[in-house]
């Protein structure tokens, strides 16, 4: 026989049950806590503690068997009615069955590739000619840029990085190079993301970030170099970048993301009837 | 007392006119997941008020070289204090409060499963932060004065034997976390049960909302990380009171053995903090880019990949402990593997982001500053990883620096989030938005004034936990950088506590669903009713409001 036979339901009243309140909870952990308790302070405390868990947990015990006490919750004014609204996700270029998730249409990478390179011309140009009035020298930034490798040119003094070192140069144009590219390839990616002025973003907004956290670690890294940068020229140049990079990519044409293809043109399977890449299916 | 009288009974409570102790009451005797979150939040940012006021002090004492605000020995509690208030009473209570809230609004459920657990679980982490705290007057020094435990947070062997610590502090450090630790377990078991057994019909795993998935997975980790903690502090206790020699090194026990037992504990940890903040920016991303939140199914792998790895990587705490290359380049390679996953989300919340049509509102500012935050917090860890690095490092204020963008500027930033975010559900008042954008901005500035230094101070070799330094290392700029951001901080606090109050009082109507939101909790009420539900809903898709208020184009047509 059930227990639920020796305690029959009454009638209902309105509402919906949920736990009824307890106390026991609450006596249980204070007593836990005090039997802890005495142990730093008095073994009175402790066996105080031992009697509220023991009175707590027969309360609990209480509680729940034979059956769950419950209260009945009053129902109160629910919810406003949800009104349909008019608003509807993007469709993938005449595809209706398929949903736009991230934009179509982005900047080639290639964008980024070549506004750095450009960028990348462009800022050395800047920066020579600020070697130029500052240091009457056409090398001084080639090697000042070699010495965040090269061992021992951030000592050198400022005569001696005015004149054209073959190994400096080589140096600084692979750096140069390589930084151009990466960083152009970065902006060709996180450009198109940035939904308001995208060129003040990468004309101003990056080239300052960055020269600060330059100014802000050069001491760290390299002691010595610190002394020697321009850093008015060091901003100018990564501003000078930053605007033309920034603008090569932005005014480059967007193309079509793989979103558009189907599963078959993604993976490159090619049969007679499959539609070109980025034709609709429909 | 009939069944059918206590019924009646708990009609009267809810009377209208209560007075001040038939409300007190209710509160205490409540086994209400909505009340008992709100007294978790609470407890946690109370706790949080006095971590952050011993976090000020310690910076104020920092600020420049030889001053002598506080003592070595005061210093020592503060920074122990301040690291476990922060991670065991302010991290631990609020995760657990905000799953408490909504987990069972968002599957659709009255309550948790075992709601007198519940409310078994919250009074003693409650208790066990109150006897932590008692230590300040009950625990007796060598000298026999009251003092606070002042071991670190994570109470290395052998400095915690009775050798080494006099008196009672270690012990409150001890039993006020392990109560605590059993709160924190109790309540991970009720999560798991909850979100496995109490889902409204048609909410398969994959239909649940990503915040319940990354509460589940934390909830598991809590399992599976406590008890080795606990099982280590009554080891420490054995030592101290029975003469035990697990951890004494001086009669042949093994100080490395401690630091197995609390990393293994600690690093899953960082994990249990940071997957609610997860939870909360994979709920608020997509609501204010109003899109879709971008490879949910990548979303959940990578989060119990997440909870897995996690579990396997908690050596990176001990590089500098002198164990074998083998072992190091084991545990290299396995935290290092967990920025993957780590980043799929990262790449994922930027997807939904990308081409969305982003609101610039307070809950989606501190969202966006979590994610710039934690990624060079996530960053800086990689670099962690590799040993020799490590080494150089290794108990600098880098580290301090590295696990502050971590846990503050991400779980703390994906906190106030939250707060900005549910506290209309949870009040039925709107926060205000200029106030909060102030608060924002204050933090964002405050925070990284006071961190992003650190990263320098450490670089350049100051270590962490000295109370004072000479003034020719070359530190001086960077602490006083560190210090000044303090101040920052505290406007921005003081502008967050000043909204929420307000809000309480004089805040706007929120009404149920004021951000135009998909998930459950906004189909009911704000505040919710006791019941949550008049009604079980049905559901059909991850986002269920989202196919109500689009009939013509519902998300079911796609999952």
């Amino acid at each position: 026989m059930s227990s639920k036979e020796f305690h029959p339901r009454p009638p209902q009243p309105e509402g919906i049950e949920i736990p009824a309140p307890t106390s026991s909870p609450f006596t249980c952990a204070f007593g836990l806590t005090l039997v802890a308790a005495g142990l730093v302070t008095q073994w009175v405390v402790t066996i105080i503690g031992f009697m509220l868990l023991i009175i707590g947990a027969i309360g609990w015990f209480r509680e729940v068997h034979p059956d769950d006490q419950e209260e009945i919750a009053r129902i109160q004014r629910g919810p406003l009615p949800i009104t349909p609204r008019t608003s509807k996700v993007k469709r993938l270029m005449g595809q209706e069955r398929h949903r736009q998730r991230i934009p179509a249409m982005i900047h080639p990478y290639s964008a980024g590739v070549w506004g750095g390179i450009i960028g990348g011309v462009v800022m050395a140009i800047v920066a020579t000619i600020g070697s130029l009035i500052e240091h009457g020298s056409l090398w001084y930034a080639c090697n000042l840029l070699s010495a965040t490798i090269l061992i021992g040119v951030e000592s050198q003094t400022v005569e001696q990085l005015s004149q054209f070192s073959t190994t400096s140069f080589v140096v600084a144009m692979i750096i140069q190079s390589l930084m151009s590219v990466l960083v152009g390839l970065i902006y060709g990616v996180t450009l198109p993301m940035i939904p308001r002025f995208p060129l003040l973003f990468a004309a101003v907004f990056v080239p300052l970030v960055w020269s600060g956290l330059t100014w802000a670690t050069i001491s760290v890294i390299n002691p010595l170099l610190q002394d020697n940068i321009d850093w008015l020229w060091f901003i100018g140049a990564q501003i000078t970048y930053g605007i033309v990079t920034g603008w090569w990519i932005i005014n480059t044409e967007k193309i079509g993301t793989m979103q558009n293809w189907s599963y078959l043109e993604r993976v490159g399977i090619e049969s007679p009837g499959i539609p070109e890449q980025g034709e609709s299916d429909e | 007392m009939s069944t059918m009288d206590q019924k009646n009974q708990g009609l009267q409570s809810h009377a209208p006119g209560a007075t001040f102790a038939t409300r007190l009451h209710e509160w205490i005797a409540t086994s209400d997941h909505k009340k008992l979150g709100v007294m978790y939040v609470t407890a946690g940012l109370i706790f949080f008020l006095i971590g952050g006021f011993e976090a000020s002090m310690m910076r104020w004492q920092l600020s420049w070289p030889g001053l002598n605000v506080v003592g070595p020995e005061e210093f020592n509690r503060l920074f122990t204090m301040h690291g476990t208030t922060m991670v065991f009473l302010v991290g631990m209570p609020i995760l657990l409060g905000v799953a408490n809230y909504f987990v069972p609004l968002m599957i659709g459920a009255r309550d948790l499963a075992f709601p007198r657990l519940n409310a078994f679980g919250f009074w003693l982490f409650l208790f066990g932060g109150l006897l932590l705290y008692y230590s300040y007057f009950g625990a007796q020094g060598l000298y026999g004065m009251g003092s606070s435990p002042d071991v670190g947070w994570f109470a290395y062997a052998p400095l915690t034997e009775k050798t080494f610590s006099r008196g009672h502090s270690t012990d409150y450090w001890i039993l006020g976390i392990g109560i605590s630790g059993f709160g924190s377990i109790a309540t991970g078991i009720n999560l798991i049960v909850t979100i496995l057994c109490r889902r409204c019909p048609g909410m398969s795993l994959m239909k649940m909302p990503l915040f319940v998935w990354l509460m589940f997975i934390d909830a598991i980790l809590i399992m599976i990380a406590m008890p080795p903690l606990t099982a280590a502090q009554v080891m420490l206790l054995f030592d101290r009171w029975l003469g035990a020699q697990f951890f004494d090194t001086q009669d042949g026990g093994s100080a490395v053995l401690w630091q197995n037992l609390f990393w293994f504990f600690g690093h899953p940890e960082v994990y249990i903090l940071i997957l609610p903040a997860f939870a909360y920016v994979s709920e608020i991303i997509p609501v204010f880019s109003r899109k879709v939140i971008f490879g949910y199914p990548l979303m959940v792998a990578a989060t119990i990949a997440i909870g897995f790895i996690s579990l396997g990587v908690w050596v990176h705490h001990m590089f500098a402990l002198g164990l074998s290359p083998m072992v190091n380049a084991i545990f290299m390679g396995s935290t290092m593997l967990i920025a993957v996953p780590t980043g799929m989300k990262m790449f994922n919340w930027i997807a939904t982001l990308y081409g969305g049509r982003i609101l610039l509102h307070t809950p989606m500012l501190f969202s966006l500053g979590f994610l710039t935050q934690f990624l060079l917090g996530g960053l800086t860890g990689v670099m962690l990883a590799v040993v020799p690095f490590d080494w150089q490092v290794s108990d600098s204020y880098f580290v301090v620096g590295h696990f502050h963008y971590v846990l503050f500027g991400g779980l703390v930033f994906s906190i106030f989030a939250a707060i900005y975010y549910w506290l209309p559900k949870v009040s039925g008042r709107m926060l205000d938005e200029k106030i909060g954008k102030w608060h924002f901005w204050l933090l964002f500035i405050g925070f990284n004034l006071t961190f992003g230094p650190m990263h320098v101070s450490g670089m350049l070799g100051m270590p962490r936990r000295i109370y004072t330094y000479q003034a020719d290392r070359g530190w001086e700029l960077w602490n006083l950088l560190s210090s000044i951001g303090v101040l920052f901080q505290i406007a921005a606090i003081l502008f967050f506590t000043y909204n929420v109050l307000n809000s309480l009082f004089r805040g706007k109507k929120a009404g149920d669903d004021p951000w135009d939101a998909w998930t459950l909790e906004w189909a009911t009420t704000s505040p919710p009713p006791e019941y949550n539900f008049k009604e079980i809903p049905v559901v059909h898709s991850r986002r269920p409001l989202w196919d109500e208020k689009h009939p013509e184009d519902p998300d079911w047509k796609y999952e």
